[in-house]
C-alpha cells in the first residue's frame, strides 16, 4: 500500500493498533484491533477489555490488511471519522 | 470533494459493512454503529450508498437489517407484487415492488418452491422419525 498524507482519511476501524509512544506512559504498549473511533478517542481491544486512549497525546502503530505498519501521530487524526474525510493539507512537520 | 476523496469515502463504506456484519451476531450495537459511521461517511462526501448496502439499512430507524435477526423478508403476491422487509426493531415496513413479469414470475416460483418442501417437511414429521 501507497503511504501519501491522504493516510489520514482511512478507516482506522478494524486495524491493528499499537500506541507506541504517549504523554502518558500508562497508555503506551496498549494493541489490539480498534473497535470504535469518536472525534478525541480510540477505542481499542487490548488483552479482552476495551480501551479508550485519546489520540491527541499519543503516536501509534497502524497495521493496514496489506501487512504495511504505518506510524501516525494521533494529533493528525483527531476528528470525527466522518470528517476527517473531508480535505486536510496538514503542514504540521 | 476530488475524485479520490469520493473514492477513499467508498472504500470506507464497504469496509464498515464487511466489519458490521462479521460483528453483528456477537455485538450487535457495534454493528449499527459502523452502519452509523457508513451513512455519515457517504453524506459527508455526497456519496450515494451503494445499492447492496442500501438494502441493509433500516429506513425507518437507519439500524443494520439483517434478513434472520433484524428483519423479516416476505414476497407479497397479491395485487401488487413487492417484497415487504419489515425491521424487526422498529417495526417499519419497506416495500420493493417486483417489476416486469420475468421478475415477478421467478420470485413467485421460488415461494411456490419453498412452500412445497415446507408442506413436504411436514408430512415426513408427520410420519413419524425415520426407522433405523
Amino acid at each position: 500500500m501507497k503511504v501519501t498524507p491522504d493516510i489520514i482519511k482511512e478507516e482506522f476501524i478494524g486495524l491493528e493498533a499499537e500506541v507506541v509512544a504517549s504523554r502518558h506512559p500508562g497508555y503506551v504498549g496498549i494493541r489490539g484491533r480498534v473497535i470504535d473511533e469518536t472525534r478525541n478517542m480510540f477505542v481499542i481491544e487490548h488483552e479482552g477489555r476495551r480501551k479508550m486512549v485519546p489520540k491527541a497525546v499519543c503516536t501509534f502503530h497502524f497495521t493496514f490488511p496489506d501487512g504495511t505498519v504505518v506510524e501516525i501521530e494521533g494529533r493528525l487524526l483527531v476528528g470525527r471519522p466522518e470528517d476527517r474525510l473531508k480535505k486536510r493539507i496538514k503542514r504540521l512537520w | 470533494m476530488s475524485r479520490t476523496e469520493r473514492a477513499i469515502a467508498l472504500r470506507r463504506i464497504r469496509r464498515l459493512f464487511q466489519l458490521a456484519l462479521e460483528v453483528a451476531k456477537q455485538d450487535l450495537a457495534l454493528a449499527d454503529r459502523y452502519v452509523e459511521i457508513a451513512r455519515r461517511i457517504a453524506m459527508r462526501a455526497r456519496i450515494r450508498m451503494p445499492r447492496e448496502y442500501k438494502r441493509l439499512i433500516c429506513k425507518g430507524c437507519k439500524r443494520l437489517l439483517l434478513p434472520g435477526l433484524t428483519c423479516r423478508v416476505r414476497l407479497q403476491p397479491r395485487r401488487e407484487p413487492h417484497v415487504a422487509i419489515t425491521c424487526l426493531r422498529c417495526g417499519h415496513v419497506f416495500r420493493m415492488p417486483i417489476k416486469g413479469r420475468k421478475d415477478r414470475e421467478r420470485l413467485m416460483a421460488e415461494k411456490e418452491a419453498r412452500a412445497t418442501r415446507r408442506a413436504r417437511g411436514r408430512w415426513l414429521s408427520r410420519r413419524g422419525p425415520k426407522a433405523p
